[in-house]
């Protein structure tokens, strides 16, 4: 059996996630949660500015995009920032639904500031043992949390954990 | 009680470095009395790189008072702005003495070695972290400073990104750690081109506001520091500096198969230790890394490491029963190191867009040239898997190494250079550079081989040509 090389496992988490995810943040937070949840990739992920972060995967998009396994379109938003939506060859699954391309395509439908702080609450509780993970998000993220992103991001990771996963996400919210 | 003196430092980069009288720097001189402090003596700041460029000795010792030198400067900024709080300006000076605590031996190249092994204790973030909240470190802040205040410089550190300016001054791209690095690598390498012109920035740096978001959501809004308008021209020659830093210095081919090399002893003495082979590792039971090897959790134990005990080792590595460490660490001690083919650049070579190819033409190239590496590296490192020499024939070295860009998955908008135009706002550096803008990623794929071994290059040779004809044909 051939291994699976890791540009194919980005391009299917594009796929699951309905065949286009727009946001670097989006796609890593999506691969992160993945990874909590036992339907991961294998990608390491470790602490950077946006939250869990995984230098692996954002080689393996790189790659991917080279071999024509996905799509990246630059976008200017209109608050200034740039950002990607990158897009699976071939469009989004086809096969009957499984529960990660379910959980996948909930995330992707996440605001991306809402994602990323639930997801870093969540890597907060979950590797470096924070006893309120959602506390220590808003003092590392004090320019997120406003506008309610913070309440929008407890419900969101509810939502989420309602999912069929095989490991259940933590219960912080 | 009389007053403490001011303690001075003569420094090759700053000349004299000076910590004056006040209760804050008199700690801070006490901090660096410190044992986790003066273990960076033994901790170079490019590993390797002397053995490419002599002059290039310097340690993290010095690194760590040139940041903290270069924070106060930056300080300065705020202060004059009127930003000046002292508690929150406090704690970012001490951080940028302090942030580089937990370098381990060789720096990243124990970092990928502790990557490779899942070592917590072989990230420097980790172990910075527990270094300052606990032990010397942490009584020489709490001795004037109070019970929380080495917590605190902890906290800052551990947030991986600036959340206000006074972290930007200890991390981002305009940081006291880079502004100091840049200069004191160059000045002691040696190297003519990277030169700043940090009395100009400094001088024109001034304090705006940036929109902050994720992906297509803005958030807010964050106050950084901002380049005036006269800076641009150095702003420019500052990113490109530190870009060209990269192929010249830090990932210089004899430098990075040094690392290799080094890397692949430690984990062979990770494996056999871990197999209760310690005999065959050459050094005795009682050695650091055999130590650490048996208790990588331990803080003591991944603190004994440094560059020093390594080199001091490499004597006994060199008559380890164990094939591969006696070779390797032989090489090392005696430079005798690995030939190096540079694989990307053979391959850019040959796949790389001809004079006068349209846009799309140097796109389909970049691809060509992208798929082509990947497939050589697969390849190696699947004839890598099946061949038994030991040592392996073939080390391979890749990295990438991004230029600054508009937007950086892993940093935030405190990590971008903002320029200040004359009438028309604040702008990143790369909206108004069109030579920052076009900045391309400096990828290395290179293969390291014994010159004994003709037959392990003319492998690596028909992979690569196998794949650089696959990829000509696929020439639109």
């Amino acid at each position: 059996m051939s291994v699976k090389r890791e540009r194919e496992k980005v391009a299917e988490i594009v796929r699951d996630a309905g065949g286009q995810i727009v946001g670097r943040t989006r796609l890593q937070k999506i691969a992160y949660l993945l990874e909590l949840t036992g339907q991961g990739e294998g990608f390491d992920f470790e602490y950077r500015h946006y939250g869990p972060y995984s230098e692996s995967l954002t080689d393996a998009v790189r790659v991917a995009s080279a071999f024509g396994l996905i799509e990246e379109e630059e976008h200017v938003a209109k608050w200034g920032g740039h950002y990607s939506i990158y897009i699976a060859k071939g469009g989004g699954d086809t096969r009957p639904q499984s529960a990660r391309a379910a959980f996948a395509k909930a995330a992707a439908q996440i605001g991306a500031v809402e994602l990323e702080l639930a997801a870093t609450a969540a890597y907060l509780f979950e590797v470096e043992r924070c006893s309120d993970p959602w506390d220590e998000t808003s003092k590392r993220k004090p320019d997120k949390i406003g506008g309610g992103h913070l309440e929008k991001a407890k419900e969101a990771y509810r939502q989420l954990s309602s999912l069929d996963t095989p490991r259940p996400l933590p219960k912080i919210a | 009680m009389a007053k403490k003196r001011p303690q001075r430092v003569r420094d090759p980069l700053h000349n004299i470095i000076e910590f004056g009288s006040s209760e804050f720097e008199q700690t801070l001189w006490n901090v660096i009395q410190t044992r986790p402090f003066q273990r960076l003596r033994r901790v170079r700041q490019l590993g390797f790189s002397e053995l490419v460029y002599p002059g290039a000795t310097h340690t993290r010792f010095a690194h760590s008072i040139g940041v903290f030198h270069t924070a106060r400067r930056l300080m300065k900024i705020i202060n004059d702005a009127g930003g000046g709080v002292t508690h929150k300006q406090d704690v970012a000076l001490a951080a940028a003495l302090v942030h580089d605590v937990g370098h381990g031996m060789f720096s990243h190249a124990f970092e990928e070695v502790g990557s490779e092994l899942k070592l917590k204790m072989a990230k420097h973030e980790h172990v910075s972290d527990i270094l300052i909240r606990n032990g010397e470190i942490r009584e020489a802040f709490k001795a004037e400073l109070g019970s929380g205040f080495a917590d605190d410089v902890a906290e800052l550190i551990s947030r991986r990104g600036p959340v206000d300016l006074y972290d930007a001054v200890v991390s981002s791209q305009f940081d006291a750690d880079r502004l100091d690095y840049m200069q004191r690598d160059r000045l002691m390498t040696g190297v003519q081109n990277s030169g700043i012109d940090f009395t100009w920035l400094i001088d024109n740096l001034e304090l705006g506001e940036v929109p902050v978001g994720s992906d297509d959501e803005q958030s807010g809004s964050v106050p950084t520091f901002v380049l005036g308008p006269k800076a641009f021209h150095a702003a420019e020659t500052y990113v490109l500096s530190l870009f060209h830093l990269y192929p010249t210095v830090y990932f210089h081919k004899a430098t990075r198969g040094a690392e290799k090399l080094f890397s692949t002893i430690i984990l062979r003495m990770f494996r056999l230790v871990r197999d209760g082979l310690i005999a065959k590792t050459g050094v005795p039971a009682n050695h650091p890394i055999v130590l650490f090897a048996l208790d990588p959790e331990n803080i003591e134990r991944a603190t004994a490491l440094d560059d020093a005990v390594f080199w001091g080792s490499l004597p006994l590595l060199a008559n380890a029963e164990d094939p591969l460490i006696n070779r390797f660490a032989d090489r090392l001690w005696n430079r005798r190191l690995l030939k190096c083919l540079d694989v990307y650049q053979h391959i850019a070579a040959h796949l790389g867009a001809k004079r006068g190819s349209s846009p799309d033409a140097v796109r389909d190239s970049k691809n060509r040239i992208e798929r082509a590496t990947v497939s050589v590296k697969e390849a190696i490192e699947d004839w890598l898997s099946t061949d038994r020499s030991d040592p392996p024939r073939l080390l391979i070295d890749s990295a990438v190494r991004e230029p600054y860009k508009l937007f950086d998955e892993s940093k935030g908008a405190l990590n971008q250079i903002s320029i200040r135009r004359k009438g028309s706002g604040i702008f990143d550096m790369a909206e108004l550079s069109p030579v920052v803008a076009a900045l391309e990623p400096f990828r290395l794929l290179r293969i390291y081989y014994s010159e004994d071994d003709k037959d392990a290059l003319k492998f690596a040779l028909k992979v690569i040509e196998e794949n650089e004809n696959k990829e000509s044909d696929h020439v639109c």
